[in-house]
C-alpha cells in the first residue's frame, strides 16, 4: 500500500508506457506524501471488470493511506494524469484518476500492520531488522 | 457471503495453488467470519505490475468484514490470512498485502 491500479481500453498503455507511468507514480507518490517507495504498487488491466472503466479510456484508482491531505490528493492527482497523458497521448477527458482512503490499521504488509502517515521511517527501520532476524 | 478480492501477478500463481488459496480462504471466512467467502480472482498480465518501481512479485488480498472488527482481532485475522497465503504460494512476507475493511457505512 499504496496501490494504484490503472484499467485501460485495449492497446491504450504500451509495455514501456506502463514503465514510465509506474516510475512517475512511485515518483510523486513519493515526493508528495514523503513515504519511502518500497511499498508503492502500481498494477495496469487491460479491459478489466474489476475496476470498470465507465467510457474512459484510462482509469486510475488510487488506494492511499487514509490522513493525506486534500492538497497532497489533488497533487497526486494532478500529476498522475499528466504523467498518463505524457505517456499515452489518451485525451484529458478521456483519462480519470483519483485517490481512495485506507486507514493504515486495515493493512498489512510484509507481516506488520502499515504506520500511519509520518511514522514510515521508524516503522521501516524496524520492519527491515525484523526480516533480516528471520532470513 | 464474505467479499474477497486477489491480485495476483499471472504466471506466478499455478491452478492448482489458486484452487488451494480458494478452499483456504473460504475456511478461514466461514471460520473467523461466520461466511463463506465470494473470491474475485484478477491476474495482473505480464509486465504490467510494478512495486517499487520494479517489476512486482506482490499479491494483494482483501476481505471486507460483516461486521466492525477491532483491532486487536484485526490483527489477529490478518495473520491468519497472510499466512495461509504464504503457506500455499510459498511466498516471501514481502510479496503479501493483506487488507481486512470494515463493512461499508450506509
Amino acid at each position: 500500500m499504496p496501490l494504484y491500479l490503472c484499467n485501460a481500453a485495449k492497446g491504450a498503455i504500451d509495455d514501456d508506457a506502463k514503465r514510465k507511468i509506474a516510475a512517475d507514480v512511485t515518483r510523486i507518490h513519493c515526493d508528495v506524501t514523503a513515504a519511502p517507495p518500497d511499498f508503492v504498487h502500481v498494477f495496469f488491466l487491460e479491459e478489466s471488470d474489476f475496476v470498470p472503466l465507465n467510457g474512459q479510456t484510462i482509469l486510475l484508482i488510487g488506494s492511499i493511506r487514509g490522513g493525506r491531505t486534500d492538497e497532497q490528493k489533488a497533487q497526486i492527482v494532478r500529476e498522475i494524469g499528466e504523467s498518463i497523458r505524457a505517456h499515452t497521448g489518451v485525451a484529458p477527458d478521456k483519462t480519470f484518476v483519483t485517490t481512495t482512503d485506507t486507514p493504515a490499521s486495515w493493512v498489512m504488509e510484509g507481516g506488520d500492520i502499515l504506520p500511519e502517515p509520518g511514522e514510515e521511517d521508524e516503522w521501516l527501520v524496524a520492519h527491515k531488522a525484523k526480516i533480516k532476524a528471520q532470513s | 457471503m464474505i467479499a474477497c478480492t486477489c491480485l495476483v501477478q499471472a504466471g506466478q500463481i499455478s491452478a492448482e495453488t489458486q484452487g488451494a488459496l480458494r478452499e483456504s480462504i473460504d475456511g478461514f471466512a466461514r471460520r473467523a467470519l461466520g461466511a463463506p467467502a465470494e473470491i474475485t480472482w484478477t491476474e495482473v498480465p505480464r509486465n504490467s505490475g510494478y512495486t517499487a518501481n520494479a517489476p512486482s512479485t506482490s499479491s494483494i488480498v482483501s476481505i471486507r468484514a460483516n461486521a466492525k472488527l477491532d483491532q486487536p482481532r484485526r490483527v489477529t485475522l490478518l495473520e491468519e490470512l497472510c499466512g495461509l497465503w504464504m503457506e500455499q504460494t510459498k511466498c516471501s512476507l514481502n510479496e503479501i498485502v493483506g487488507v481486512i475493511s470494515d463493512p461499508q457505512e450506509s
